[in-house]
């Protein structure tokens, strides 16, 4: 009996490393994580110099990890143990509560918004037109309506808030918490939900001093969007549905891609098969796109500092605007705007995800 | 290399075991040096000459201290050998903390070597020792293989964290040893309980460990929650080493010697030390505190003696006086221990286990701390004069999410396991349970370590610097 159960051990062990070590070296590398969103490594170069200072070692622990057999089962197992077995309220940082995925975000980091507010206070003293108003709200991320209420850790949002819109006194503030709720974001994505924000588009339109057209029609494009999270946490979730609202203005708009120097469509329906379906709203991450609205030549213009969020509100704000310019100064630095963008004559929006503001070190 | 690590399980282990039981018994020890020596150089390679002239220092004073037995030689020679050895870790482990402390008394501000130490070298260090002296003593005759003394000294197993295994209890095996299906079943068991305690708790609980640090919203509360995630980290984490190495040494046919024995279900602190690291202390006992004279002297010197080998202890963790506090607060523990307590201790059913295990947490704390200062400040705060709160949101969440994995833990390191197991074994039909069991749980526990490898970061050995 004995006999049989040390062999049994000895057998079951040795095929699962050996049998991992041999799928290992025959399975084919693969360039990207579609899970993770993220390259793979690479094998690294082998070189004395790299030998030496263990440069090669740590790159080829980096590639064992990124390409072993199986990788993304693994990564389940490991997140439904912390969560199922060890009762793990996260897992590296990712939770789900309330049927929705997010990633802790604490404490309040002011001085990363005090960072951020100054870079909007040097675009205002450069570029802002004395004779136009300038307008800032920040977006709350999913762990304003989430975390405190389920037991996470939290910022303090009031005081993270209220010490944003005291550093940027030169704006006049936009509060659109009272607009949205947890059911107004992806629940596998940090996004909201494009068909749940027409109030908030309505309220910044109203404090701009514009009428939005808002006959939208509904399309929905998926009912298997899986979010950033959803891959990150490896956690088996339900995929969202992905909808977008659509108007004349919508359908009529030309945006031009100052990074391409080509024209781009308001809602790119080929993101639908891509990785991020997110980047069906104005093509995903872009540093500076100008949308003009043929339908109202002679409306207001609008330039809006941005992160991703805006990608989905802009559409829904063009019918008020002749003219909408978004820029993104993580990828385009706010100091040689100018060679860009005319600032005369346009109404400035900082709008910004409290995620961004609280880490801050992307903003150039 | 560590063996946590997929580079070591999916690719260093399966090519060394494959050419291993491939090769004739004859070159079985070559092939193990080989990869040992891979194994120390894949880290830090630069660190494998320093490695191989202290093998052969020792290898050549192991000779002549044979050749000159009975000659006054041979004590120069056991002398020379040892200081080379100490020389070596010295300037390695100790030069900038002398420099350090020696700029702080003077004023003089003498520049620092910044000499990076490497792995394992308190391990072999103390391995060559153990080697020259033993051949001294006449515990064992001289290695006159090459390969197989620095096979000794450099056997990946337990070469970046013990146990420390001393020449004497392994020379034969270098030399005769026998593979079997039953030794390679239980160094697999083994290796699989330590694996899994170092990646599935120790590392867990490291995070725990790390969120204190890095929090700013520190309490009462999360001061006790750090203590004990510490104090089961470090178990954990070394016995879940320890465990790896003798399932190693196991597989390749090896017995080491037991390094850990349950040390949290002591009942005193002379019991703890009788059940932690004991490779360490049973060194320290027959190459320091028995050659001082050990407790067969006037009490002034037998206290002498303990302070002696406690420093040397606390100081062989670290080269930082907080390693040097920790060993001494032992040191005065069992020495009231040994003069009154000891008695009573025996008496006591479960204050005993509480007295012990609070000064083994208050013990690790400082041995975690950076500096003496912050270990002060850290007890402080666990025992309400840090100025903190008594609870925070923070330190709640963390309790909560970390709850099970510490009561998992605590469990862990108490016999509890072991017992049920044996208990299940000696029922009816218990054995046939275990049949299917036994593999099913080594290759599912290999699975989940390998799941949080894949998913986690690159996390060393506590011990690996020491």
């Amino acid at each position: 009996m004995k006999k049989k159960m040390n062999f049994c051990v000895v057998l079951v062990s040795a095929l699962f490393v050996f049998g991992f070590a041999v799928l290992g070296v025959l399975t084919p590398d693969k360039k990207i994580s579609e899970s993770e969103r993220r390259p793979l490594a690479v094998f690294p170069n082998l070189t004395a110099e790299k030998v030496v200072d263990g440069s090669f070692t740590a790159d080829f622990e980096k590639y064992t990890l990124d390409h072993f057999p199986l990788r993304d089962s693994f990564r389940r197992i490991k997140a439904l143990v912390s969560r199922y077995v060890f009762g793990q309220k996260d897992n590296n940082d990712l939770y789900c509560t309330d049927g929705h995925l997010s990633k802790l975000d604490y404490p309040g980091n002011l001085e990363s918004v005090k960072r951020a507010t100054d870079r909007f206070r040097d675009v205002i003293k450069k570029y802002a037109d004395k004779d136009r108003k300038v307008f800032f709200s920040i977006i709350p991320d999913k762990n304003f309506y989430l975390a405190s209420k389920n037991g996470y850790p939290s910022i303090d949002y009031e005081s993270f808030f209220s010490y944003a819109v005291d550093s940027m006194n030169e704006a006049e503030y936009i509060d659109i918490t009272d607009l949205l709720d947890i059911s107004c974001y992806y629940r596998t994505d940090s996004h909201w939900r494009q068909d749940k924000i027409i109030g908030v588009a309505e309220r910044v339109a109203q404090r701009l001093g514009v009428v939005l057209d808002t006959d939208f029609t509904e399309s929905e494009l998926t009912d298997s969007f899986f979010g950033v999270f959803a891959g990150q946490s490896a956690l088996p979730v339900k995929p969202d549905t992905l909808s977008i609202f659509e108007n004349s203005s919508t359908k009529n708009s030309i945006v031009y891609d100052r990074e391409t120097d080509s024209e781009i469509p308001v809602y790119d329906l080929e993101k639908v098969s891509g990785q991020d379906l997110y980047e069906v709203f104005l093509s995903g991450p872009k540093s500076l796109l100008k949308i003009k609205n043929p339908e109202n030549p002679a409306g207001k213009k609008l330039v809006i500092f941005r992160d991703s969020f805006a990608s989905s509100l802009a559409p829904l704000l063009i019918s008020g605007f002749s003219e909408i310019t978004l820029v993104d100064i993580r990828y385009i630095s706010p100091m040689i705007l100018d060679r860009f963008v005319d600032f005369s004559g346009q109404d400035i929006l900082f709008l910004y995800s409290a995620g961004v503001l609280n880490n801050s070190v992307t903003i150039k | 290399m560590v063996f946590s690590s997929v580079p070591f399980l999916f690719c260093f282990l399966p090519v060394v075991l494959a050419v291993y039981f491939a090769v004739p018994k004859k070159l079985k020890n070559t092939v193990l040096l080989l990869s040992s020596l891979f194994f120390y150089g894949w880290g830090e390679p630069k660190y494998l000459l320093l490695m191989l002239f202290s093998i052969t220092q020792g290898y050549v004073f192991g000779l002549l201290i044979e050749r000159t037995r009975e000659k006054r030689r041979s004590k120069i020679f056991l002398t020379a050998s040892v200081a080379v050895s100490l020389v070596l870790l010295g300037y390695c482990k100790y030069a900038d903390f002398f420099i350090g402390n020696f700029n702080a008394l003077t004023g003089l501000s003498i520049p620092l070597l910044k000499v990076a130490l490497p792995i394992g070298i308190s391990f072999y260090t103390f391995q060559i020792i153990s080697y020259t002296i033993d051949v001294y003593r006449r515990d064992a005759p001289a290695q006159r293989n090459y390969v197989n003394l620095a096979l000794y000294i450099s056997m990946f197993p337990q070469l970046i964290a013990g146990p420390i295994v001393r020449y004497s209890d392994i020379a034969v095996q270098l030399e005769n040893r026998t593979h079997s299906l039953e030794k390679a079943a239980t160094g697999i068991r083994r290796f699989a309980i330590g694996l899994s305690k170092k990646v599935l708790v120790a590392n867990v609980l490291a995070e725990l460990v790390s969120a204190f640090k890095q929090s700013h919203e520190q309490s009462v509360l999360f001061f006790w929650l750090y203590a004990a995630a510490c104090t089961l980290q470090i178990y954990f984490d070394f016995s879940g080493y320890s465990d790896m190495a003798i399932g190693l040494g196991s597989i390749f046919g090896f017995r080491f010697s037991e390094n850990f024995n349950y040390p949290y279900t002591s009942s005193s602190i002379t019991e703890f030390w009788r059940r932690w690291h004991i490779s360490l202390g049973s060194w320290f006992r027959d190459y320091l505190y028995i050659p001082l004279g050990g407790n067969r002297v006037s009490k002034l010197r037998w206290f002498l003696n303990i302070f002696i080998v406690w420093f040397a202890t606390g100081i062989w963790h670290g080269a930082a006086w907080n390693f040097v506090l920790w060993g001494l607060i032992y040191a005065v523990l069992l020495v009231i221990e040994k003069l009154w307590l000891l008695k009573g201790l025996k008496k006591l059913r479960v204050l005993n286990h509480v007295y012990t295990m609070l000064f083994v947490v208050i013990g690790f704390v400082i041995f975690d701390a950076d500096t003496v200062g912050s270990s002060f400040a850290t007890l402080k705060a666990m025992f309400g004069f840090g100025g903190v709160p008594a609870v925070s949101g923070e330190a709640v969440y963390y309790l909560k999410s970390y709850a099970v994995i510490l009561i998992l833990a605590a469990i862990g390191s108490t016999q509890l396991v072991r017992k049920l197991c044996k208990l299940v074994s000696e029922k009816k039909g218990g054995s046939a349970v275990l049949l299917v069991a036994e593999p099913a749980v080594v290759v599912l526990l290999l699975a989940v370590c390998t799941a949080f490898l894949v998913d986690g970061s690159f996390n060393p050995f506590l011990y690996f610097r020491f």
